[in-house]
């Protein structure tokens, strides 16, 4: 019985590897599908497959299709290793896109310096990545350092805070947007009143909620996901907080409108993308996102779009799927995208796109102010 | 500072009940079938899932709702225990594990491959307005999913004590052979059995994802915070698990307010651990172990 | 007893020979998995095969292995891996002592929670501890082995592939020799009937301690050799999957045999591989194989070989 199981398994990989043998063009996508942020892996993948059916409808790269081969990191550098391995070695892809996570794009980033693949993280915040010195490694994300310098004058003037408390989800992207943010606001006098972390998964945060109510922050900023932020912000409402609440996170969706409810009144997001920046690329991208999905694109939805349109333009530029030539191309990438235009700075790091400032209004992201990314760091 | 205290207290006295609720299912089940269900975390998740299907998808109300998902859950345990559980019940403790965990590990991907990792609502009855005792404060859903909790339990302690199906498990239970002799037909009490125990799960895990959120992932950490409950209790001691729950709740509660709130999770292991170093059948039991 | 022997030896024989002439990179990484999975299931096997608990938390000895190697081999201390490996193997007993005297004295399902408690703290500790571990940044950049640069041949993967199988081969022998030692017809009496076994004088509790720690070291070599290979180590190396995997190696390599462990992890990488093909059903599948072996062939691939074919594995004592 498990014989002729696996019989059939091996089979059907046989026939469906035969079937891409078609003349295509192969970029090679590592995302988490499974575990904990597989939700965010998902809005990730969903934008890249809406790019690669844009161009393809278009005649392709280079008069090819382009064929997306979507493999599962789970946010793990020994699995993100193993796809990457599998990508470049058994699918032969000359580039990749991913991992999500900082700590699983680390590990992909030795693999691609290794077989020398690019590779261009469309998500990755943590600010280091560009300081490595890895010449394959290309991100057209915000970094938690940047949005926070950013927005941090802002933030701290418009909610007029003083006292801050920060919560954050206990991993290296929720650890990382605390430290950058309190850095940035205690420079500019704000006192941070409490540093606490949760698990993902936690559904219960009354007791930690309890205690940034008893310290009396002005303000609080949180660091979650749509999973946990939904339930963290409605519980906020509950316990009865009053502060005002501001942070980073997938929070200008409406997954997360819909079930924090009215507790999602009045917060303010700081994010590379909102589904209502006014400009005619992001107007067609969320029509199409909608059509093809139902719902309205997140940060991570034009991610994803933004990194594959950036990689198939560099592939169009190179004039071949060689990974060298594309490495150079991706050096001279000029693209407009939903949230504004991608040009790479010395570093590999992408510039001169928005960060918006968001205030969520009836369910939707109101952006109340702009700033758009620089390039130096 | 008494104030701040009180709240820490009221919430894992809220929480306990909850824990002890989700941890009966699985103290019944140990009790009586000798089996530990490592797919216990997922009956819960199912609960959540299905009350979201019935709530959102098929728009009944709560407790209509609650009805369907209960009778459906416990069919489900039902059919597990007549056709799974039962190849494996003589063999040991360990094969039951195995097969538990394997079956842990279907339920959670499937439901992952069929509604998704999205975090889904179930609607609930009302609101989650908060109410204030003195200076504590507790939302109306809250207080709402206590009272079905209470009710859920107060329901299972009288189905086992007072009913004729309640006292054939307990037969069962202290002699399955006597039982037998006796005329109980053991093999529907065992899927009997089973089958509340996964209603139970069910139930908590329908109410609890109407305050919080019901996902298809979270099966794991359910399954291990159920155990530690039914250490601390006693396995198969239904005063016990509530008891367990309660302490359990309060103790994260504590432990998160005054010292870190990162490792609250720790405390329900380092609780079993040191229990079993001193007690090794658990706080409560009144069970030897026969060999 | 020769039939083990020579399949165990077999497999190192080919794996060599794999290592030698297989171009592929990917393919390599792939032999270097089954490495790692045949010592980590190999422990877990002594365990399960020899003493008849099942350990649910064994990850734990596998994550303090892995943890020891990137602590002390990460670019700020940058011990050598000669001494890293073996500490890190001595780590892990030294936790295997401490966790089985509070644990074996425990049975059935006390033992099997208990485990994985003291796995789910470590998982905590090294989640929440991040001035040692980094949090959930995790440890990278720990050293590649100085040895591996000596020749030529052993550049790149087949480098880790040499350093797999010289590990494996001391598992297998330290296995090997534990089974068939006297130690181990010891746990085996202790298995079988626990009552009959104490009543010929044989302490329970020392032999299992004795199997649980060699088990907790052959764990920490496996974890070691991981973070050496990957280079880099977080909480996840505590986590569930690797749990998981293991029990499917154990299961359906046949438990309480010695070439079990092998057999499973080659089947169990394999499939892991192939099923990336259908990524969303993969896991679920995993659970369906674990539930049928569970009813259908318990004692896994190599039980059904040993009942088809007795005659190889006659000896005198039978484990």
């Amino acid at each position: 019985m498990k014989k002729t199981a696996m019989a059939a398994a091996l089979l059907a990989g046989f026939v469906s590897m035969a079937a891409q043998a078609a003349d295509t063009i192969k970029i090679g996508l590592i995302q988490p599908l499974t575990g904990s942020v597989a939700y965010n892996g998902e809005a990730d993948v969903n934008g890249s497959k809406i790019a690669v059916k844009e161009r393809n409808a278009k005649g392709g790269v280079l008069g090819k299709q382009i064929e997306l081969v979507i493999e599962d990191g789970e946010c793990q550098p020994a699995k993100t290793v193993s796809a990457a391995e599998k990508l470049i070695q058994k699918d032969k892809v000359p580039v990749l896109s991913g991992a999500f996570c900082s700590s699983a794009t680390i590990a992909a980033m030795s693999v691609a310096q290794k077989y020398k693949v690019p590779l261009l993280s469309g998500v990755s915040s943590k600010s280091d990545l560009t300081e490595r010195g890895n010449e394959w490694f290309f991100r057209s994300a915000e970094t938690d350092g940047l949005l926070a310098r950013a927005f941090a004058k802002i933030l701290v003037e418009q909610l007029d805070l003083k006292k801050i408390a920060y919560i954050g989800v206990n991993d290296d992207w929720g650890r990382g947007g605390i430290s950058e943010f309190s850095s940035q606001i205690e420079a500019l006098g704000g006192e941070s009143v409490q540093k606490l972390y949760f698990d993902h998964g936690t559904t219960d945060f009354y007791t930690m909620l309890t205690r940034v109510r008893a310290s009396k922050p002005d303000g609080v900023f949180v660091a979650a996901e749509t999973q946990d932020g939904s339930i963290l912000v409605k519980q906020m409402k509950e316990i009865g907080l009053q502060s005002k609440i501001f942070g980073v996170g997938s929070w200008a969706t409406a997954d997360f409108a819909n079930l924090a409810g009215e507790a999602a009144e009045g917060i303010h997001a700081a994010v590379p993308y909102a589904h209502t920046i006014d400009r005619p690329e992001n107007k067609r991208f969320v029509e199409e996102y909608k059509k093809a999905y139902g719902e309205l694109p997140g940060k991570y939805s034009a991610a994803g779009y933004n990194a594959l349109n950036i990689l198939m333009d560099a592939i169009e530029r190179a004039g071949e799927a060689d990974p060298d030539k594309i490495r150079k191309a991706l050096a001279e990438t000029d693209y407009h995208g939903p949230n504004g235009s991608f040009k790479f700075n010395a570093k590999r790091q992408a510039y001169g796109f928005d960060a918006v400032l968001v205030r969520l209004t009836k369910g939707q992201p109101e952006i109340v102010a702009k700033a758009t990314v620089t390039a130096d760091e | 500072m008494f104030d701040l205290f009180l709240q820490f207290v009221v919430n894992g006295l809220v929480n306990g009940t909850f824990y002890a609720l989700s941890a009966l299912g699985l103290t019944l089940i140990f009790g009586l079938m000798r089996l530990v269900n490592f797919a216990h975390g997922e009956f819960y998740m199912m609960g959540g899932i299905l009350g979201w299907v019935a709530t959102d998808r098929l728009s009944m109300d709560f407790f209509t709702g609650l009805v369907a998902v209960v009778a459906v859950m416990a069919l489900f345990g039902w059919l597990l225990d007549r056709y799974l559980i039962v190849r494996v019940r003589d063999k040991g403790p360990e094969p039951g594990i195995l097969l538990t965990i394997g079956l842990a590990i279907f339920l959670t991907n499937t439901a992952l491959m069929l509604v998704g990792t999205a975090p889904h609502k179930v609607a609930a009855p009302v609101s989650s307005g908060p109410i204030l005792l003195g200076p504590v404060i507790i939302t109306e859903v809250r207080v709402f999913a206590i009272a079905v909790s209470v009710a859920a339990i107060v329901g299972a302690r009288l189905l086992i004590q007072k009913t004729k199906l309640g006292r054939a498990m307990r037969a069962t239970f202290q002699d399955p052979t006597a039982a037998s002799l006796v005329g109980i037909n053991t093999a529907s009490i065992y899927a009997s059995t089973f089958a509340l125990g996964t209603a139970l799960a069910a139930t908590s895990g329908m109410l609890l994802g109407s305050i919080y959120v019901a996902q298809a992932s979270i099966g794991g950490l359910i399954s291990l915070k159920a155990f530690v409950v039914v250490i601390l209790g006693g396995m198969g001691n239904f005063a016990g698990a509530i008891l367990g729950g309660l302490i359990l709740g309060v103790a994260e509660s504590l432990w998160g307010g005054y010292v870190q709130t990162g490792t609250v999770d720790m405390v329900g292991f380092a609780l079993v651990i040191l229990i079993l170093f001193f007690r090794p059948y658990g706080l409560f039991s009144v069970r030897a172990e026969r060999a | 007893m020769k039939f083990e022997r020579n399949f165990l030896t077999g497999f190192l024989l080919l794996a060599a020979l794999l290592g030698v002439f297989i171009q592929s990179d990917y393919l390599l990484h792939i032999l270097t998995l089954v490495l790692i999975y045949a010592i980590l299931a190999s422990s877990l096997n002594l365990i399960v095969g020899y003493v008849g608990e099942f350990p649910l938390g064994h990850v734990a000895f596998f994550g303090l292995g892995a943890y020891t190697v990137a602590i002390l081999g990460a670019p700020e201390v940058g011990m050598p891996i000669t001494l890293t490996i073996p500490l890190a193997a001595f780590v892990a007993a030294a936790f295997g002592w401490l966790i089985g005297r509070i644990t074996l004295r425990l049975n059935g399902p006390f033992f099997v929670i208990v485990t994985l408690a003291f796995a789910e703290v470590l998982r905590l500790l090294a989640t929440n501890w991040v001035s040692l571990t980094n949090g959930p940044m995790g440890i990278a950049g720990i050293g590649h082995p100085a040895v591996l640069d000596m020749a030529p041949w052993l550049q790149g993967k087949r480098g880790f592939v040499a350093m797999g199988i010289v590990l494996a081969a001391l598992t297998f022998f330290i296995a090997y020799r534990l089974v068939h030692s006297s130690a181990g017809r010891a746990a085996v009496t202790l298995r079988e009937n626990n009552y009959v076994a104490q009543s010929v004088g044989i302490d329970p509790f020392r032999y299992s301690m004795f199997v649980f720690i060699v088990a907790a070291f052959l764990a920490g070599l496996a974890g070691a050799y991981y973070a050496t290979y990957i280079s880099f180590v977080g909480p996840e190396v505590f986590g569930f999957p690797f749990t998981a995997t293991m029990i499917i190696i154990v299961l359906l390599g046949g438990k309480g045999t010695l070439s079990g462990p092998v057999v499973g992890a080659i089947a169990v990488t394999l499939l892991e591989e192939y099923l990336r093909e259908f990524k969303e059903l993969r896991l679920s599948l995993f659970g369906i194989i674990v539930m049928a072996v569970v009813l259908f062939a318990p004692d896994g691939v190599m039980g059904y070989v040993r009942h088809r074919f007795q005659s190889l594995f006659r000896r005198t004592s039978h484990a």
